[in-house]
């Protein structure tokens, strides 16, 4: 596991809330595109995202950014017309500023979904309701048992010479069998499961919820300076302007804005750098040996 | 007074004419191991059961439990987290999807602070050497390791009485013994008072400090282990309860010191003459064409996991029985599902007599050709009744040596685990097979139920059927197959007769010949061992 | 690495994030972000609206069987959002909630869609749609009695919830996409999404006729047995 994947997830949530929440939220088509540049790069640097994940964001780019001209006709400058319907160039920078947007959202997105395994998205509801945590776990367990036991029963069936997908109304019968006799043997041994549980205290008193994450330093400086960059990055969001409509009418250079964008792109940066000193601190180390 | 205090213990089912368990009374020391025998359906786990607040059924309870001087019943439901109670299915009892939420699920429940809930998982792991599974998902784990995950959970709230319901069940013979072992450590080394009921008392027997038998809902005996040894005659039913040293020493009619391990079995079997190896008849395999051949098969299930079958040659001749041998998780029931046709294998052929699996058109495979008793015969059960269950299973009723009639208005959810097993292979046999596999036959069954299998297994041989038996059950396997395979490494390690079979091993093997060893050669089952040491049989 | 010694600072920490920080981030960034401010509000309302529920369930006691069996009908929703096109989750979540009542029909609801987006992808739009099918639980649970005596009602209900979902849903990517409600973008977006939304809308309907029986008495029987 590399340095961001390590952090307590409860520091990983506060980064993507940040980050995800000016990207989506600002606006700002520099930080816009900023975003985007680095969330590609955090994927690649994972291996995230394959081949085929970077065509089908390539395509949502390119339907999100011809999708807006074409239906919103409002704007000063019309480009040509098309169906009598004007083009107009502020719709046309608009819909690729929100397919930046888009873009480094499902970017991000995916670096989010793969550190936040089954695991942490059970920590940090355990933080809320240890109660919704364990019921988490215990939804977890059964789909990975659900995956087994559904090819454990048609094979079952399939020896018995009765589930047979030779037409698709047979293939639909010998599924919804397979189901049945799965729900079955899931609700009936549940009782099990259930004792099992008593027996082992639960429903006594208050739970807690153990989880083999500990808030460490490195994450109270991971979360304050994430804070900290958020904030110059939101004041920077609040003092620039991006108008669209009628006219384009960007102010993003200011003082505060370049600022907002510097703060920015160093927290869009973070999880790259923290993997990055990882493997540099690695190089060291052994070499010195 | 003593530790834990039963006092004219009754308990019926609702609804059910007789009680479950009658006028029951015993006193069990702090530290005490206590095995718990009887048939099935004779109250064991009923008692257990009792001892547990949480897991009492309803019903009406006559009598009283107390422990340590007080009434169960007035144990708050934290003070009964103390008493840990693990059954016969691994897998059930698994609440949660990683091994350590498992074990930190109940300090969990009792509200204990994080730092005391890591200390504890880390000790725990440590004793029970399971550290490596930490992070491992509770699906991917072998029977074994979830049962021992069961137990270690158990152990994380720190327990004095520790109730076992067949821990063992469903284990292959080698973990089974490592399991006991552990519970025996846990006795010895900490203190823990122990109840466990057991079929398997191979091992159980010499390390416990006493026995309870139960009969019809009531002790009949609770004793010594040596003095139940002595107490039971060659012709009660109860021998099969008793490890193969005794059971041996019984049939030969001996006098003297009565053996309880393999040991004592050993010494008492070198004082005997040893006997012409001829006074036995000799099992002939059948030698007939081949029924079911595998050919270097290789198999897995993910495209990028472990092989699971690797190089897997095997050839069952027609009309034998053939039984597979092997550790939880080696791939057993892999290896029948690709026999079966189920699964296809990465490379390799697999023939049913002669015939490319794949030729056989239109499910003719299944209609008449080959039929499957699987591992979890629950994946059979698809209606609300055994009577519907059982419908296109007439002709095989017919013949059928147990009355299943009684069952048919039952869910099939209802039945105890061995009644499910004939319900099952009632319906394996609907297609009337030329070759049957089954998967674990033998489990949930007790001696006598076993016994009848055994003579339907060698019916349906006397028939031409060819039966393949995978079994975790080596005394079940050594008294009906007649060669024997041990699977390992995703292949077969060594087939041979199953004589020669339990002769060689030394430790996949039966305790008869374990025991026999040096004196009598081939005598693998008790029976055997003692024909040929001249007993009266 | 230090670990965060004081108890106090620990459990301030623990509790803060959830229940302080995200509002207040919420409230922040809608003064400050004009243009999305529909989108923020309705996300926080959202989360909030989930960390209450959540709250509730957290003080009151379920019984283990009863955790079980929500257990297990979650990871069947579950389960089912990985058949391709047909997706039983509605389906699953509203007979949950007829035979075990509105809290375990929401738990079903939200937690399947939390779980199986593991697998899919979490994004902003996980709250709305775990308060979506959420709610489609809890309803149906306040119903269950005409639910459970009428077919047909239980079809109309299971097509309501199935169209009123697509609709709702696609209001909120709006909003993301053009910074404020616009009725045009709206119409496509409808159109554009007509085929899935009947497809959901009729496949809920099937499915919910198809599971009524079997799945129901499977329930029936289990909270017969086991007292739930
Ligand atoms: N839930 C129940 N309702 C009614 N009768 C029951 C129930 N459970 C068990 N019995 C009956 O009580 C008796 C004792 O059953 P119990 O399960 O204690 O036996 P056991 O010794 O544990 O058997 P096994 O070796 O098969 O586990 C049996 O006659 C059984 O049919
Ligand atoms: N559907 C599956 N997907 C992935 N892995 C599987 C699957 N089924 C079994 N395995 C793995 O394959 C291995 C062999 O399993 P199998 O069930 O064949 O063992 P077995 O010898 O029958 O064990 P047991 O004696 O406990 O029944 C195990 O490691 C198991 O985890
Ligand atoms: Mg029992
Ligand atoms: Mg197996």
């Amino acid at each position: 596991m590399k340095g961001f994947e390590r952090l307590n997830p409860l520091s990983a949530a506060l980064y993507y809330l940040c980050v995800l929440g000016l990207s989506m939220f600002s606006m700002n088509p520099l930080m816009l595109v900023i975003s985007l540049f680095c969330a590609v790069l955090t994927c690649i640097a994972d291996g995230t995202v394959k081949a085929r994940g970077h065509l089908f964001a390539l395509i949502l780019f390119i339907v999100a950014a011809v999708l807006n001209p074409l239906i919103v006709h409002k704007g000063a400058t019309v480009l040509f017309y098309l169906n009598d319907r004007p083009f107009t160039m502020e719709a046309a920078v608009y819909g690729v500023t929100a397919a930046v947007m888009l873009t480094a959202a499902l970017y991000w997105l995916r670096s989010l979904s793969r550190v936040f395994t089954a695991d942490k998205v059970m920590y940090l509801f355990g933080r809320i309701s240890p109660k919704l945590a364990l019921l988490i776990s215990m939804t977890l367990r059964y789909v990975g048992l659900f995956k087994y036991r559904f090819r454990r029963i048609r094979d079952a069936q399939r020896a018995l010479g009765l589930y047979d997908d030779g037409n698709l109304i047979d293939a639909v019968r010998g599924n919804a069998r397979v189901l049945s006799i799965l729900i079955t043997w899931t609700l009936e041994n549940g009782i099990v499961t259930a004792e099992s549980m008593e027996g082992r205290g639960y429903g006594s008193g208050r739970r807690t919820s153990y989880a083999p994450y500990r808030l460490h330093g490195t994450d109270a400086v991971f979360m304050l300076l994430t804070a900290l960059l958020t904030a110059i990055a939101v004041a920077g969001t609040a003092h620039t302007s991006a108008v669209f409509y009628p006219e384009l009418n960007f102010d993003l250079l200011n003082p505060w804005g370049i600022a907002g964008t510097a703060a920015f792109s160093l927290l869009s940066l973070l999880p790259l750098i923290l993997n990055a000193k990882e493997a540099i601190r690695w190089r060291i180390l052994s070499s010195k040996v | 007074m003593a530790y834990l205090e039963l006092e004219g213990l009754s308990f019926t089912y609702p609804e059910a004419a007789q009680p479950a368990l009658t006028d029951i009374s015993l006193q069990i020391e702090r530290g005490e191991l206590v095995a718990l025998l009887g048939a099935t359906g004779s109250g064991k786990s009923t008692l257990l059961r009792l001892l547990k607040p949480e897991l009492r059924q309803n019903g009406t309870i006559q009598g009283e439990v107390m422990l340590d001087g007080r009434s169960v019943d007035s144990l708050s439901s934290r003070e009964s987290a103390g008493i840990g109670y693990v059954a016969q299915n691994p897998d059930e009892q698994l609440v949660t999807d990683k091994v350590w939420h498992e074990l930190a699920f109940t300090l969990e429940n009792l509200g204990s602070p994080r730092e005391q809930i890591a200390r504890r998982i880390a000790e725990t792991s440590a004793f029970f050497d399971i550290d490596s599974l930490y992070s491992r998902d509770t699906a991917t784990l072998s029977g074994g390791q979830k049962q021992l995950i069961n137990l270690a959970a158990v152990m994380t709230a720190d327990p004095e009485l520790l109730l076992l319901d067949e821990p063992t069940a469903q284990l292959d013979p080698i973990a089974a013994t490592r399991f006991i072992e552990t519970v025996c450590r846990l006795n010895r080394e900490l203190g823990l008072t122990v109840i466990v009921s057991e079929h398997r008392t191979e091992e159980l027997f010499s390390l416990c400090d006493r026995v309870i038998v139960l009969e019809h809902g009531a002790v009949i005996y609770n004793v010594k282990p040596h003095e139940i040894a002595e107490r039971i005659s060659s012709d009660s039913p109860y021998l099969s309860f008793l490890p193969a040293a005794t059971r041996l020493f019984r049939l030969t009619g001996s006098r003297g010191e009565v053996p309880l391990s393999i040991r004592e079995g050993q010494r008492y079997v070198s004082a005997l003459k040893p006997m012409n190896r001829a006074a036995c008849d000799e099992s002939k395999p059948a030698q007939g064409e081949p029924a079911l051949e595998l050919k270097n098969v290789y198999f897995r299930y993910e495209r990028n996991g472990a092989d699971i079958l690797f190089d897997l040659s095997l050839s069952v001749n027609s009309g034998e029985i053939f039984a597979l041998l092997g550790s939880n998780g080696a791939g057993k029931s892999t290896a029948a599902a690709v026999a079966a046709g189920l699964r296809k294998p990465l490379s390799g052929s697999v023939k049913l007599f002669g015939k490319r699996l794949k030729d056989y058109r239109d499910g003719s495979l299944y209609r008449g050709n080959l039929s499957l008793l699987p591992q979890d015969v629950e994946s059979l059960f698809l209606c609300e009744t055994v009577h519907e269950e059982l419908k296109g299973c007439e002709e095989v009723l017919k013949n059928f040596p147990y009355d299943l009639s009684r069952l048919y208005d039952r869910h099939p959810y209802d039945l105890s685990g061995g009644e499910r097993q004939l319900v099952a292979l009632c319906k394996a046999l609907s297609t009337r097979p030329r070759v049957l596999l089954m998967d674990e036959p033998s489990k949930g069954l007790d001696g006598g139920m076993k016994r009848m299998l055994i003579e339907l297994i060698k019916a349906f041989k006397a028939k031409g059927m060819t039966v393949v038996l995978i079994s975790h059950d080596v005394e079940f396997a050594a008294m009906c197959a007649d060669r024997c395979a041990l699977f390992a490494q995703g292949g077969i390690a060594a087939v041979d007769t199953a004589e020669r079979f339990f002769s060689d091993n030394r430790f996949y093997t039966t305790a008869a010949s374990r025991m026999t060893r040096l004196i009598a050669d081939g005598a693998y089952t008790v029976e055997r061992a003692a024909q040929m040491l001249g007993g009266n049989v | 690495m230090m670990v965060i010694q004081s108890p106090r600072l620990r459990s301030f920490l623990r509790y803060a994030i959830p229940f302080a920080l995200i509002p207040a981030l919420v409230a922040v960034s809608a003064l400050l972000f004009e243009g999305q401010r529909y989108l923020i509000i309705s996300l926080g309302i959202a989360v909030l609206a989930l960390v209450l529920f959540t709250a509730g369930v957290e003080r009151r006691n379920i019984g283990s069987r009863r955790m079980v069996i929500t257990a297990i009908m979650t990871a069947l929703a579950v389960f089912g959002r990985f058949i391709p096109l047909f997706k039983p989750i509605t389906a699953i979540c509203v007979l949950t909630a007829i035979y075990l009542g509105a809290e375990a029909g929401f738990l079903c609801g939200s937690l399947s869609v939390l779980i199986s987006n593991i697998y899919f992808g979490q994004g902003p739009w996980t709250p709305f749609q775990m308060l979506g099918f959420g709610l489609i639980g809890l309803i149906a649970g306040y119903l269950s009695r005409p639910l459970m005596r009428s077919k047909l009602l239980l079809s109309l209900y299971g097509a309501l919830a199935g169209a009123g979902y697509s609709f709702i849903m696609d209001i909120w990517t709006v909003l993301w996409y053009a910074g404020r409600f616009d009725p045009a973008l709206y119409g496509t977006s409808i159109v554009s999404a007509l085929p899935f939304t009947l497809l959901y809308t009729v496949s809920n309907v099937i499915f919910l006729l198809l599971l009524r029986r079997p799945v129901g008495n499977k329930l029936r029987r289990i909270k017969l047995k086991y007292g739930v």
